[in-house]
């Protein structure tokens, strides 16, 4: 069996870009390292979402017997996951510059975080996966405690890495106990010993500990009592990769593992899912409720966007793949187009509570209409994006007979406009202490137009998006429709 | 010494392990639960790959991964705590509440 190692190509690069970064950062005056770094990695992983896009096009392949997988499904969000970093760098060229030090190995970072997120989408196999979420958890923790004079930010990092170690030891307890009684790390190989009829204690115990450590992973309730103080401790633009590209990445790593390998069980561990999806977006609304610092309103609402997002892993089935990477897209765009108005306003001002936004919408009507609309799309109000996933995503769940779980959506989606909406109220009614107009840089403003373009993009013409990931979820459900055809 | 034995003994590693997250207040002495933990996957790897698994032996590839990552983690961890000690003179998880829980 011959192994085409240049379909790990796109991995290789962006392990190679990283390192380049830190290489390029070696050799400049301290002045020109933020600027030059940044276009680097920025030019670098736009560059390298095209090839990846292009040069894997159509190709499908397994590389060391099923560990490494290579497909619509993996391109598609190897494609996604360079983009996103892209993003996150041109949001924080100029945090970077205002509030820490030693760009390069930032931005290096995040280029490993983001090659670890593409192998989380491409692992077949439990090890692998395991290995890779590592990866992104660790490049994750040094970005949170990045601003090391921050005691803050020092305390985030300590916080992310205990409980982020302690998530990842139960995981490994479930995958050492799915390997003892089925004997294989394989998703497929599980798939096929998986007897929903005679699963024995072992192997529901392995996937109980494996649904909490991913559910630590991505901030679910009762497992989410993290994320609001990293979200507050971590410099923001780390905040934004944390909220956006690491939960995507977990929701890939899920989306495979699921469809792939425990579908056999799904009646055993639907309920399950769904009773986690329904706390997790009613506590994730309330509690955002009470918040007044706007780094952990957007923390608390992203909570409420993993219990939207559960929904959809509750009423697995080829609609709602579809439906979850779909909402994925435009959660990540929104949530961006939020946080770099957050970012903007934090280096002029250095203020970040929900009531110093007063009056945004007079000193800087732009910035506030980007946050407006970002705000309204995770609400899921029409000609946003959030509306169209949302509907998506609450239909599959109605089509999979869990009418209640997507009743509770809706009502949790009201919930969610109240405060969004108090946030608004201060941008747009409330009287600024300081009137005078805000001098936004043309970068932030650049990246602010691109990422609300985005919001519409999703919002009013999802059509060629929705195409490529039905191309995409197609690959990593044939499972599901193997069930349906024999029940 | 049968399967069960070290199924047990793992069992009981990793529930002391996780009680030493939730009850120690010092970083490091939850550093070193989370360490037991992962210390009751690797005796389990390793047990199952010995009885269940003998030809292919894949626990024990995946324990010698895990022992790798741990290894890892603590040299992060403690440079991330020893930042922390450096700011506050302090590694107690109760007085680092400048975030409330």
């Amino acid at each position: 069996m011959s192994v085409d190692f240049t379909l790990l190509l796109p991995e290789f690069l962006v392990a190679g870009l990283a390192f380049l970064v830190l290489t390029v950062d070696f050799f400049l005056p301290p002045h020109r390292r933020n600027g030059v770094t940044a276009s680097v990695t920025a030019v670098g992983m736009v560059g390298l979402a095209l090839f990846s896009a292009l040069f894997l096009q159509g190709k499908s392949d397994s590389l060391y017997q099923g560990v490494f997988l290579v497909d619509s499904f993996s391109t598609f969000f190897k494609a996604f996951f360079l983009v996103l970093g892209a993003g996150v760098v041109l949001m924080s060229v100029e945090f970077v510059r205002k509030h820490l030090t030693h760009p390069g190995e930032f931005y290096a970072l995040i280029t490993l975080s983001v090659l670890a997120m593409m192998l989380m989408a491409a692992a077949g196999e439990l090890l692998t996966a395991y290995i890779s979420l590592e990866l992104l958890s660790f490049t994750l923790y040094v970005l949170v405690s990045f601003a090391r004079e921050d005691p803050r930010s020092n305390e985030a990092g300590t916080k992310y890495i205990l409980l982020g170690a302690f998530s990842s030891g139960l995981l490994l307890y479930g995958i050492s106990l799915v390997y003892g009684s089925l004997g294989t790390t394989h998703y497929l190989d599980i798939a096929t010993r998986l007897f929903p009829s005679q699963m024995a204690p072992t192997t529901l115990a392995g996937l109980a500990l494996i649904v909490a450590g991913l559910g630590f992973k991505m901030a679910a309730v009762p497992f989410h009592m993290w994320a609001p103080d990293i979200y507050e401790g971590a410099p923001t633009p780390v905040t934004a990769h944390l909220a956006v590209a690491s939960k995507a990445a977990v929701f890939a790593l899920v989306l495979r593992l699921f469809s792939q390998a425990f579908i056999p069980a799904l009646d055993q561990w639907q309920i399950i899912v769904a009773i986690l999806a329904a706390i997790t977006m009613t506590v994730g609304n309330l509690v955002a409720i009470t918040q007044h610092n706007i780094k952990r309103l957007l923390a608390y609402s992203s909570i409420a966007q993993v219990g939207y997002l559960l929904v959809g892993v509750a009423a697995l089935s080829h609609a709602a793949s579809n439906a979850i990477i779909l909402h994925l897209a435009g959660y990540a765009f929104s949530n961006l187009a939020a946080f770099m108005v957050v970012i903007v306003y934090f280096n002029l001002t250095g203020k970040e509570e929900i009531k110093e936004f007063a009056g945004l919408g007079q000193r800087h009507p732009f910035a506030a209409m980007v946050m407006a609309a970002a705000l309204f799309s995770l609400a899921g109000l029409p000609f946003f994006a959030g509306f169209i996933t949302k509907f998506y995503l609450f239909t599959a769940a109605a089509q999979a007979g869990l009418l209640w779980l997507a009743g509770l959506a809706i009502t949790n989606s009201l919930i969610s406009l109240y405060y969004y909406l108090v946030v608004i109220r201060q941008m747009y009614i409330e009287k600024p202490e300081d009137a005078a107009p805000l001098r936004v840089p043309v970068l932030s403003m650049g990246v602010l137009a691109l990422l609300v373009a985005g919001v519409f993009f999703v919002g009013v013409y999802p059509r060629p998006l929705v195409d490529v990931i039905q191309n995409a979820s197609e690959v990593i459900l044939p499972a599901v429709t193997a069930l349906a055809a024999g029940r | 010494m049968s399967l069960l034995h070290f199924q047990v003994l793992s069992a009981a590693l990793f529930a002391i392990g996780v009680y030493g997250v939730l009850a120690r207040r010092s970083a490091v002495l939850i550093l070193l639960s989370i360490e037991l933990v992962l210390n009751a996957v690797n005796v389990n790897l390793v047990a199952f790959a010995a009885f269940l698994d003998p030809t292919r032996g894949l626990g024990q590839v995946i324990a010698v991964f895990v022992i790798t990552v741990a290894a890892a983690e603590v040299g992060l961890a403690l440079a991330i705590i020893l930042q922390l000690y450096r700011k506050r003179a302090s590694v107690d998880v109760d007085k680092i509440d400048l975030l409330k829980w």
